[in-house]
């Protein structure tokens, strides 16, 4: 049965006073309505929960190609604010070397991981513009290294993510890229209304992925992967191996068209078979307006399904994970049928947030227009959060918590306050962030996992983690222009007890028997 | 005296056959297209000979051809006067002035030749709707397809229809059918909630006037809220259970909801009261493929191919029947029907989310 009182509660983010700028212009310039992301992250390893807050910029009426943004006003910077143990926040931003995001940034989204193994996770932080990655220095400074790692992408990227697909030890990164467009090739749809361009008005582009040399630089390698193949407008990003060949996959949520599965082929090279796979298209044939995805085990059978958030009259896309390599679209047979069809979804966790065994759905919602409901009476612009219990691989609504719509977007999840519930940190178009609090406190048992990596990277990213019938694949990445917390968290129900059994990218096998529940534990990787 | 008189009935002569050479000279030119040539031949003619209406008929055939509508309706009338009973006259002349907006003029003319095509047209623009609508009907009996009739007939049959919804709002505002009225033009709007209301109003009034549930289930079903809109559908197929528009209403917001096994047994019902409706079909086949029913899915799908062949819906079907193949592990068949959905988008387009 779906519990009557809300999950979370909607709890002031204390000593965090960022405004995502996304600066609306009569224009309609389509970056506007994109932005933000939010990374949760322990950047000073003290055990508590940092915040990273992507910024949209500053944009004129008219903008005219090249514009800086005025990343240089404080308004429009990127944010950083540590976590003290009192719960509340302070901001480091300028102290930590974050404050330059780079004039000609229109800021998007985050990816954090320890791209060089030394401990600490580092940054990049997406635009429309140039990305930069941040390496965290250990010391609470973070230096741009982007030009000597070679990752600054160009073009508008969105949703990033680091991930091993090599098993080579050092995390890669793969970058999203919505479409070609530039202000001065703007275009204004709706006529008399006046609204954002479907992207199909916009020329396609192509994602990139970068391998890690392991030297603190990057090669490009989208081309010879393969990646580059294909011509789609991507948003949102998640990795898992899907069909277990040892190798993570890569799925792309595609806006207004079919999605894109990339096979890790296992040998540098990837193959986009999301239509022969069955997770390109709805069970209609009709391409989708994917947005914010996760890839990760709704249905405790031990396989990845994925999750796409999109428009209204289209369903959040639930693709079932049959094996073989095949998926099944079971949007419908789960209940999202019912829950999504009205609805626009943004940034996307599976995270189970009753601690009951099974991984709940929490998604930011907000149409992409912010007109929409002079266009169409029966939509709205701003939308609570959709929050939905698994109750054994079908979906029900409760209540969020939030009491005021919001323009979401970005949406994180971990468990901030170390209560052992998670919680979620939303951005919204043009307001502060709002924190859910999830409220917990329903006697279930759970685990918290971090994973430390020897022979493979440090953050084990990539890693299969099975703990009483249920599977993570460890990653950051997922939702849309996000980076979550790390720490895998598994709910136990009443066991209080787990068996752990972790498969390492570098393909080692650890089985942790008998491990007590409710409490933060670090599994370090065997030494062969 | 006598010799005045001869001279004058000669010099007639003499101009009456000038008139009629010219008009020859007139045809000569129409049969080699010079059309301006026609029409100076013609003019000569009725210059020459005032009463001949031939000459006139033709000079205002002549500017019909140039579509100088205007110029032909005087050398029409003059032709009327002088041969009240042409019938190609009253055509080109009804023809004339309805191009020139003058519709109720060119309604006598139209009617004597009983051109009805043109007629409706005159009656459309002068507001005698019904007439126009049987008019319409009759000329595409005779040229069915017809593009241009078949716009006027819908355009004809909209204004009647309105005519006919402005009279009943104006003289029963507060029965149900002119509140389903005012719902359905706030449902063309897209006004969801004041369809809604509207709607409602009219159950209220009468709670078992057929096919108000179903279209306030539609309302629901426009704006995702599938769980009224079931209410709604289910609400008519139980006022009128032969329906299978209802079944088939009931069954996709059933289908909506994940309620596949509810959904599968309204579709067979939709599709049992009325067989073969392709969009029944292929949510017959979805639902089949919800509940596990590998045997409906095909078959459904497999007739939705057989029926609409190169349509979306085709695609669509193609697309389920290549995923039914895949789950059944019969992969040569899920091959050739992901090529078929392939080759159709070629040709079709890419499906396109709503």
């Amino acid at each position: 049965m779906a519990a009557t009182a809300p999950i979370f509660e909607v709890k002031p983010l204390r000593g965090i006073d960022f405004i995502l700028q996304n600066s609306p212009t009569p224009q309609k310039y389509l970056i506007e309505t994109m932005p933000g992301g939010v990374a949760l992250l322990d950047y000073n390893n003290d055990g508590l929960l940092d915040i990273f807050f992507v910024n949209g910029g500053r944009i004129a009426n008219p903008l005219h190609v090249p514009e800086n943004f005025d990343r240089g006003n404080s308004k429009y910077w990127n944010r950083l604010y540590r976590q003290n143990p009192d719960g509340s926040f302070t901001d480091v931003t300028q102290a930590a070397g974050l404050a330059v995001a780079g004039n000609g940034n229109y800021g998007m989204g985050v990816a954090v991981g320890d791209y060089d193994n030394d401990g600490y996770p580092d940054l990049y932080v997406t635009s429309y513009g140039r990305n930069i990655l941040y390496h965290n220095n250990g010391d609470g400074t973070f230096t741009d290294v982007t030009a000597k790692a070679g990752v600054a992408a160009g073009g508008w990227s969105v949703s990033a993510g680091f991930v091993d697909y090599d098993n080579d030890g050092h995390l890669d990164l793969f970058v999203t890229r919505y479409m070609d467009w530039d202000a001065d090739h703007n275009k204004i749809c709706g006529g008399d209304w006046h609204t954002y361009c479907p992207p199909a008005v916009f020329p396609a582009t192509t994602c990139v992925l970068y391998r890690n040399r392991g030297d603190g630089t990057f090669e490009d390698i989208s081309e010879r992967s393969g990646i580059a193949a294909k011509k789609g407008r991507a948003l949102g990003v998640c990795f898992a191996d899907y069909d277990g060949d040892g190798f993570t996959d890569i799925f792309v949520a595609n806006d207004g068209m079919q999605q894109f599965l990339f096979h890790n082929n296992g040998n540098g090279t990837f193959t986009e078979c999301a239509l022969e796979s069955g997770a390109g298209l709805t069970s209609d044939g009709k391409g989708l307006s994917g947005m914010g995805t996760v890839f990760q085990d709704y249905d405790n059978d031990g396989r990845p399904d994925i999750l796409v958030t999109e428009l209204p009259r289209e369903l959040y896309a639930l693709y079932h994970n049959d094996g073989q390599g095949s998926f099944s679209y079971q949007s419908l047979e789960s209940g999202l049928g019912a829950l999504t069809s009205g609805s626009s979804g943004w940034g996307i966790g599976l995270e189970d947030f009753d601690n009951d065994g099974w991984k709940d759905l929490f998604v930011a919602q907000s149409h992409v227009l912010d007109n929409v409901e002079r266009i169409d009476a029966s939509l709205r612009y701003k939308e609570l959060p959709l929050v939905a219990l698994n109750h054994h691989g079908r979906f029900e609504r409760v209540e969020s918590g939030a009491t005021s719509p919001l323009a979401g977007r970005g949406a994180a999840f971990g468990d901030i306050n170390n209560d052992g519930w998670i919680d979620a940190v939303v951005t919204t178009l043009g307001g502060p962030p709002v924190l859910l609090l999830n409220r917990g406190g329903q006697g279930n048992h759970w685990l918290s996992l971090t994973l430390r990596g020897t022979h493979s990277n440090r953050d084990g990213y990539g890693a299969r983690v099975q703990v009483n019938g249920q599977t993570r694949f460890a990653t950051s990445a997922g939702s849309y222009v996000c980076a979550n917390d790390k720490r895998l968290h598994f709910g136990l129900g009443s066991s209080e007890r787990a068996t752990i059994e972790i498969l390492w990218p570098s393909g080692q096998k650890q089985v942790l028997n008998d491990v007590r529940a409710d409490q933060f534990l670090e599994v370090r990787e065997p030494e062969r | 005296m006598l010799s005045l008189f001869l001279l004058a009935w000669l010099a007639g002569q003499g101009a009456a056959s000038a008139a009629e050479q010219h008009v020859r000279a007139g045809l000569d030119a129409r049969n080699q297209h010079q059309v301006d040539v026609e029409i100076a031949e013609f003019r000569k003619a009725t210059e020459l000979d005032p009463q001949l209406a031939d000459a006139f008929y033709n000079l205002g055939a002549a500017y019909m051809e140039k579509r100088d509508y205007g110029a032909a309706i005087a050398p029409l009338k003059r032709t009327l006067e002088l041969s009240p009973d042409l019938p190609a006259a009253h055509q080109l002349l009804g023809y004339a002035l309805l191009a020139q907006g003058y519709a109720a003029e060119a309604t006598p003319h139209l009617e004597k030749v009983g051109a009805q095509d043109a007629l409706a047209i005159a009656q459309l623009e002068t507001g005698h709707l019904s007439d126009a609508v049987t008019n319409f009907n009759a000329a595409l009996a005779k040229r069915p397809n017809d593009p241009d009739l078949l716009y006027y007939l819908g355009h004809a049959s909209g204004l009647l229809s309105k005519s006919a919804i402005d009279a009943l709002i104006s003289a029963h505002p507060e029965s149900a059918r002119a509140h389903e009225a005012l719902a359905e033009n706030y449902f063309v709007l897209r006004q969801m909630p004041q369809a809604e209301k509207e709607y409602q109003e009219a159950l209220r009034i009468r709670p078992d006037l057929p096919g108000l549930h179903l279209e306030l289930g539609q309302v629901y079903a426009n704006s995702a809220q599938w769980p009224k809109a079931e209410d709604e559908f289910r609400a008519e197929a139980k006022l009128q259970p032969g329906k299978a528009e209802a079944a088939y209403r009931l069954g996709a917001a059933l289908l909506q909801q994940g309620k596949a096994q509810e959904a599968l047994a309204e579709l067979k019902r939709s599709n049992g009261l009325k067989t073969d409706m392709p969009e029944t079909l292929y949510s017959l086949g979805k639902a089949g493929s919800l509940t596990g029913d590998a045997a409906t899915a095909e078959k459904s799908w497999t007739r939705v191919v057989e029926l609409e062949k190169d349509t979306s819906l085709a695609a669509q079907a193609h697309f389920g029947l290549a995923g039914l193949y895949r789950k059944q592990g019969k992969a040569p068949q899920a091959q050739h029907e992901m090529q078929e959905f392939q080759k159709l988008q070629g040709t079709i387009g890419p499906p396109r989310s709503e």
